[in-house]
């Protein structure tokens, strides 16, 4: 009943506060851009520039079909504006180093865009240019993959073809050796081969779409995470106020104290996660368990603010600590958006669980068992780390 | 100008009471170990193979140089390991070839790199037979780990300038900003002076972490020009949100605010497509990110710097100029 009457009390004291509404606002500017600035399909920006070796009629002969089956598309031609350089390029296999100058130029260059005429989506757009210095100057200066693409007929009319690839020099030795081996079949044996393959789905085939699968970030760093700073504001907003000296003379516990600024915290976090999630995602998730997942997390990770900030005294303090945790978590992002970087350390924050089961839930709730043990970690956790943070805050909050 | 060295000197004092300028320095430097650790495996983007242990040699050794293989006893095993939730592609036997096996919600790239290999493997190419021939640029940064430190001094700097605003909130707090209207300081000493405290940790935050992430050999005076015109950036907006903020709660809201134009300008930068680079151009953040980007890159000449080290301190030095009633007002 105290926790009850707390929790209104706090909830009033917030609705006049500034914070309350910024988070709504900050909420409705998150899901504008969602609806209006990212689309539903991501569109590649990968681009390369060309330089085919070759005589016109031959490109024409070998490349024609793949402009007439809608793979590859002419567009407006664009020039690019190139500062002087020099620039070293490096024989992978010899190391030999060759050293070229350019002044500054504007390079003509045919743009292709290359198609999968599979999903009709775009794969990458092409940079055809006239020499070979016009395709070295730019690979290097827009940071691109660079090719010379020799196409010739031998004594029997047969096309001999062949490749030199332009890297920037980062590039893993696995990506360098499926370079070597890429075109040693012709593409279009390579496609037929690549094609028959058998493939065997095991589990579901639904997928979040490039919008969709922002709403886990947003739910996980302005949700669940945000309870850790903004927990430790209120705290010592109370204790500058003097509030907590006055409530430590009421038969109030500090438990009930503690608990009421998380459960406002709650509150504010449902607020925004549901204005950014039912626009984007509509009835697809299961909300039930979106709200449970929400609360757990955002539990634990308002317990960890409060355990920290037991270990200071102002927020100036505080902030810096907190700052720099939050800012680690941010780290399974990555790991989220890049695939490939999975390293089992990773999967210790709590971050990176949180971002899989808000993308669990919003697929539709298909693992209730991962969302419900998380879940359940998160109120374990929480609970150990909240009766820590008040076996500490007793102590030194009043002082 | 003494005075105002005083008023640093009283910071850097109190900052050994508390722990501002300790954290300026190490938050940084942390994210800077965990970059220099992890950019490797960022950059690694190899897509994971799973296979059996009793496959053939030959198709193992083949699928390693290409893929990062994961060997399994079983069938049984193979297809758990692929249900768990990062993304794997199985290889099994059947037949006279093999079968893919997926889970169904991998990106759509998974599945066609492995088919891919699995046809380059079927069709018996090798790099002996290649017609190929690879150069580089001897570039050895990559982007991800570019992108990342760019990120951590865009952060340091955002940082120094909310430890600022905290900072002002408590003096509001305890008093001690009326207390400096009787001093003779000036009220522009109080506000340099306060800021060089968090300017210079955040500063030598921000080399120290360019070091240990491995950029050695860039143009450091460029470096440190972006740096300082973006701090005198990230100390108006502190000093605006202390001085406009009634107590800490309204400054931590500030933050959250703050970083929607930070992120954005980055995500912008990162993201957009050249023709729409020009709706990131009114942030002043964007500017310095550009800048940053192209320093760390080596691609940074003088004029394109001093632009955009001159577009952040004119969108600055307006908006200290809007904003000066504002904070003088908060200063009395």
């Amino acid at each position: 009943m105290k926790l009850l009457s707390n929790y209104i009390k706090e909830m009033k004291i917030a609705a006049r506060g500034f914070y309350f509404y910024i988070e709504i606002v900050i909420a409705v500017i998150i899901v504008s851009i969602l609806l209006f600035a990212i689309s539903e399909e991501s569109v590649s920006r990968e681009k390369e520039f060309l330089f085919y070796e070759a005589e016109q009629e031959l490109y024409d002969y070998i490349m024609d079909p793949y402009f007439k089956d809608g793979r590859l598309v002419r567009k407006e031609s664009v020039g690019f504006k190139v500062k002087a350089m020099d620039i070293e390029v490096v024989d992978q296999e010899t190391g030999e180093i060759i050293s070229h100058h350019f002044d500054e130029n504007t390079i003509a260059a045919e743009t292709i865009e290359q198609y999968d005429t599979k999903t009709g989506k775009l794969d990458k757009t092409i940079y055809k240019v006239n020499s070979y210095e016009d395709m070295l100057h730019l690979s290097y200066s827009e940071q691109s993959f660079g090719a010379v693409v020799k196409y010739e007929l031998d004594e029997n009319y047969k096309i001999i073809d062949s490749y030199k690839y332009y890297i920037q020099g980062y590039e893993t030795e696995r990506f360098m050796n499926i370079l070597y081996v890429l075109y040693n079949e012709n593409p279009e044996v390579l496609k037929e081969y690549s094609d028959k393959q058998n493939v065997r789905v095991l589990g579901d085939m639904e997928k979040l779409n490039n919008r969709e699968s922002m709403v886990p970030i947003f739910l996980t760093f302005l949700g669940s995470i945000m309870g850790i700073v903004i927990v430790v504001a209120y705290l010592f907003l109370d204790k500058n106020e003097r509030v907590i000296k006055s409530f430590a003379v009421t038969p109030a516990s500090i438990n009930s104290y503690l608990f009421s600024k998380i459960m406002v915290i709650l509150t504010t976090v449902t607020i925004s996660s549901v204005i950014i999630t039912i626009p984007v995602m509509g009835t697809k998730p299961d909300y039930l368990q979106l709200l449970l997942f929400l609360y757990m997390s955002t539990f634990a990770m308002s317990a960890i603010g409060l355990f920290l900030s037991s270990f200071f005294d102002n927020m100036t303090n505080a902030f810096g600590a907190l700052f720099g945790v939050v800012l680690i978590l941010l780290l399974p992002m990555f790991s989220y958006f890049i695939p490939s970087f999975d390293p089992l350390w990773l999967r210790f924050f709590p971050t990176y669980s949180m971002l899989q089961g808000y993308k669990t839930i919003l697929l539709g709730g298909i693992e209730l068992r991962y969302v419900l043990l998380y879940s359940f970690i998160y109120l374990i956790g929480g609970i150990i780390i909240f009766a820590l943070a008040n076996v500490r805050l007793r102590k030194t909050l009043t002082v | 100008m003494s005075k105002v060295f005083d008023i640093f000197k009283r910071d850097v004092l109190s900052s050994t009471r508390n722990t501002l300028a300790i954290y300026m320095i190490i938050v940084p430097i942390i994210l800077a170990v965990v970059i220099a650790l992890s950019a490797q495996g960022l950059n690694d983007t190899a897509v994971k193979v799973a296979m059996l242990e009793d496959d053939t040699p030959e198709h193992i050794e083949f699928m390693r140089k290409y893929a990062k293989v994961e060997l399994f006893n079983s069938v049984n095993e193979l297809e758990r390991r692929i249900m768990k939730r990062d993304e794997i592609a199985g290889l099994l036997p059947k037949g006279d070839g093999y079968e893919i096996i997926v889970q169904g919600n991998e990106p759509e790239m998974i599945e066609v790199y492995t088919k891919t290999l699995s046809a380059l493997y079927e069709l018996g190419v090798s790099k002996e037979d290649s017609r190929s021939e690879i150069y580089n640029f001897n570039r050895h940064v990559p982007p991800v780990k570019k992108m990342l430190v760019i990120m951590l001094i865009s952060i340091t700097i955002m940082l120094a300038g909310m430890l600022i605003s905290f900072g002002i909130v408590e003096e509001k707090t305890e008093n001690t900003i009326n207390a400096i209207n009787v001093t003779p300081v000036s009220q522009n000493g109080f506000i340099i002076g306060k800021s060089a405290l968090g300017g210079t940790a955040a500063m030598a935050s921000i080399v120290i972490s360019i070091i240990i992430t491995g950029f050695y050999d860039i143009n450091w005076l460029m470096i440190i020009l972006v740096g300082v015109s973006s701090l005198i950036l990230s100390v108006l907006i502190g000093f605006l949100q202390g001085l406009n903020s009634k107590d800490v709660m309204e400054a931590s809201t500030g933050v959250k605010v703050l970083l929607l134009p930070i992120a954005g300008s980055i995500a912008g930068y990162e993201l957009l497509a050249d023709k729409w680079q020009w709706t990131m151009y009114w942030s002043p953040f964007y500017w310095a990110y550009k800048a940053n980007d192209m320093i760390l890159s080596k691609t940074a000449d003088w004029p394109t710097v001093l632009l955009c080290t001159g577009l952040v301190l004119v969108i600055s030095l307006t908006a200290y100029l809007v904003m000066m009633p504002k904070i003088r007002k908060g200063l009395s």
